[in-house]
């Protein structure tokens, strides 16, 4: 039991922690919002880190690093505020891709690790909300290949994408587990429509609707993979959200130390100070549970859901609470674009959507109780 | 970072667990694991169980006569003990005042007392809080006066926590009303045979008189007893504090009451009740992080690298925890939490049940956890400690 970093993962940190401060400003985010939410060339400066690689496998390209060196590079994301579909690109594509054939992933790995292509997970559908076993979207056999036809919502960096994952049904009814295919999907491929948009936190996402389009087979029977890539994600969230978090309370800290009223620093006030104490306590609970998701990340998978789930819930009531508090505690200064704090605030609030909100981890975590308790359950 | 004990720390876990299994009392486990009334006998049975393996004082240093195991390794015995459904130990002499006596005390002192608290032979009792001083300790003003040998005291301590069965007390005493209200204050020991000596308990909301009044009136203690130096003893019973730390937060206990929480509701048919059992999952995650924080403290100090300044946040989620597991089980029992009846709490009786047995001490456990956020600091305070850390002042 050791969670301190190694060296190796303090100078990973050290290396995104010093892009961030030389070139990603708070005017540069807001510029890329602004202008509509297109992030690709900070995805690139990415690659450039080598940051993309990060998870795909040495053989393919990349670093082959594991979960805490994602969690490291995440939370120093967060902190920089950083605008780039990081987690959806370079995290939770490698996993998809790991269930591939080896010529599948012998064409796209490599590309996801120098960020030639930006390979983003396509899940949600309409009435599926964070279930990953609602998918309705249909997959019939084509030839040699597939074809697919449905629709897929709110997909991340959707109109900035050179490739989709995109689960899709040849069996079985809306809700079953068994009978879920994993495809990828090029841009441009025929019966492909993308409608991007921006989204609240200064990004942008697309619908997807596909029409006897062409698709390549990554895997069937395939919601375990789904699964495990998606708790990928959820650490890399839980992770990013704990950056974000460090930084909005270190903001607003600051901000109560020099805000001066009734000839005071705010930071006097009893009221004001509990609340403090109070979002201090939801921080340190969510890195907590932020390691645990990490560190949870190669256990078997019904242990590891559990996990997941768990740390997501605290997560999405730590951002919640963390976000709501230090706007409150600005005062009028804390709900203006021009200031900072209201865009941590956003993308906090953005992240709880991501993978699962509260209620529905709520419910993962209920349904999946057992008679024992704790971290070593 | 890994999660997971080396195999060493997980083959001492599995050799505390078989002692503990061999050891402690099957009347006392049952009494821990449904709240049932425990005796001065039970815990003090206990506690020279534990004396005679020499880890009633665990926490020790070798030089003290203690195991002088490591952080992890008392983590791993608190929570086998607890998880085994042993008493919690009365902190008062191994885990408050021996520390004190090891690091302020004289050869004479620690030679005379350190023996009898890891026996358990020798009860100890904290006597700081006073009517007029609770949160605001340093305004404490029961007075020790110097008259050659001795000191003489006067005034009065209140909440001493199971002071009934004390053989000593520990005391914060005024020796001087110059300067600052916290450097004139000194740290006495004192016999509580010592005539002058009054004992009176308070009976608690739950009908258990689980606290005291001690009233001093003219005691006189040998000089010999001072902890120290005369008007350090702030200094004295801060060092203490900063023993408690992680065992504040009681996770491992809270741990195994999670358990009872979903066996009470099982039981009493609210388990599949989504409303219900979605409080019990949230209570889960609460524990889970509360472990999680509790663990990096623990990794912090193993390692001593980067020190983790998160001791009032144990403290106030801790209590929030106790206090919540209380409520639910409470309220899995329903109406069943309205019976009071006194005999039910007590091992082995024989009467009438209402309802199921297990119902019978729900509410009145509830009630007295009330007391959580307010002892060992209140929970403000805590949140006042805590705000510095974030705000630097």
């Amino acid at each position: 039991m050791d969670f301190d970093f190694s060296d190796d993962q303090e100078s990973l940190r050290d290396a995104v922690r010093r892009w961030v401060d030389k070139g990603f400003s708070f005017e540069r985010r807001h510029g890329i919002a602004k202008s509509g939410g297109r992030t690709r060339e900070v995805y690139a400066e990415l690659a450039e880190l080598g940051l993309t690689g990060l998870a795909v496998p040495e053989s393919h390209g990349g670093m082959g690093f594991g979960p805490i060196e994602a969690m490291v590079v995440c939370e120093e994301l967060g902190r920089g505020l950083v605008s780039a579909p990081y987690a959806q690109g370079a995290l939770v594509a490698p996993v998809l891709l790991s269930a591939a054939p080896a010529d599948v992933q012998s064409a796209w790995l490599p590309k996801i690790a120098d960020a030639s292509a930006l390979v983003v997970l396509a899940h949600q559908e309409r009435a599926a909300r964070y279930r990953l076993n609602h998918v309705t979207t249909k997959a019939t056999k084509a030839g040699s290949g597939w074809a697919l036809t449905g629709a897929k919502s709110v997909v991340p960096a959707g109109d900035e994408a050179d490739a989709f994952v995109v689960p899709a049904r040849t069996a079985g009814a809306d809700g079953d587990a068994q009978g879920i295919a994993l495809f990828i999907v090029p841009k441009g491929a025929a019966g492909l429509a993308v409608r991007g948009y921006p989204t609240q936190d200064g990004a942008r996402a697309a619908e997807l609707t596909l029409k006897d389009t062409p698709a390549t087979l990554i895997a069937s029977d395939a919601l375990p993979v789904l699964e495990h890539a998606v708790d990928a994600g959820i650490a890399a969230v839980c992770a990013e959200a704990v950056g974000v978090m460090d930084k909005l309370v270190a903001v607003t800290a600051e901000y109560m130390n020099t805000r001066k009223q009734f000839g005071v620093a705010i930071s006097s006030f009893q009221a004001l100070r509990h609340r403090i104490a109070d979002v201090k306590m939801q921080l340190e609970l969510g890195r907590s549970m932020s390691y645990y998701a990490s560190l949870k990340m190669g256990e078997p998978a019904a242990a590891r859901r559990r996990a997941l789930a768990q740390a997501k819930y605290q997560l999405c009531n730590s951002v919640r609470y963390v976000g709501q508090q230090c706007i409150q505690l600005h005062g009028g200064i804390g709900v203006t674009d021009e200031y900072i704090g209201s865009h941590y605030f956003k993308r906090l609030t953005m992240l709880e959507m991501a993978f699962g909100d509260s209620l529905h981890q709520l419910g993962e975590v209920s349904a999946r109780m057992q008679d024992t308790a704790g971290v070593f359950a | 970072m890994d999660l997971n004990f080396t195999p060493e720390e997980q083959a001492f876990r599995a050799e505390i667990r078989a002692w503990v299994a061999a050891n402690l009392p099957k009347d006392i486990s049952h009494k821990v694991h449904n709240a049932l009334h425990l005796t001065r006998e039970d815990m003090q049975r206990w506690a020279k169980i534990l004396g005679k393996q020499g880890w009633h004082g665990w926490a020790w240093p070798k030089q003290f006569g203690g195991p002088g195991w490591n952080v992890i390794q008392r983590h791993l015995f608190e929570e086998e003990c607890a998880l085994a459904g042993a008493p919690r130990v009365v902190p008062f002499g191994p885990v408050m005042v021996a520390p004190v006596i090891m690091a302020f005390g004289s050869p004479e002192q620690q030679a005379r007392h350190l023996p009898g608290i890891m026996s358990g032979e020798v009860w100890w009792s904290q006597g700081y809080s006073e009517p007029g001083s609770g949160s605001d300790l340093a305004s404490l003003k029961c007075k020790a006066e110097r008259r050659g040998d001795y000191y003489i005291v006067n005034g009065q301590k209140t909440w001493t926590t199971l002071g009934q069965y004390g053989d000593w007390i520990f005391c914060l005493v005024r020796t001087s009303s110059d300067g600052k209200p916290q450097t004139g204050i000194s740290f006495l020991l004192i016999d509580m045979k010592s005539p002058g000596i009054t004992v009176r308990p308070i009976i608690m909301l739950d009908g258990s008189p689980e606290v005291n009044e001690v009233w001093f009136d003219n005691v006189e203690v040998p000089a010999d007893n001072l902890v120290g130096e005369e008007n350090k003893g702030w200094t004295y019973a801060k060092h203490l504090l900063a023993h408690e730390r992680t065992n504040i937060a009681d996770v491992n206990r809270a741990k195994r009451e999670l358990e009872r929480v979903k066996r009470i509701a099982k039981a009493e048919g609210v388990y599949e009740d989504t409303r219900f059992r979605d409080e019990i999952a949230k209570l889960e995650v609460d524990i889970v992080a509360l472990e999680m924080m509790v663990l990096r403290v623990l990794s912090a100090e193993k390692s001593g690298k980067a020190a983790l300044d998160v001791a009032g946040l144990l403290k106030i989620r801790g209590s929030e925890i106790q206090q919540r597991y209380s409520e639910l089980m409470m309220l899995a029992a329903g109406p069943y939490a309205v019976p009071f009846v006194r005999e039910a709490m007590e091992a082995g009786w024989q009467g009438d049940q209402v309802g199921a047995a297990h119902c019978a001490p729900l509410a009145a456990t509830y009630f007295n956890y009330r007391k959580t956020t307010i002892y060992g600091g209140s929970n403000e305070v805590q949140r006042n400690i805590v705000s510095a850390t974030v705000l630097g002042s």
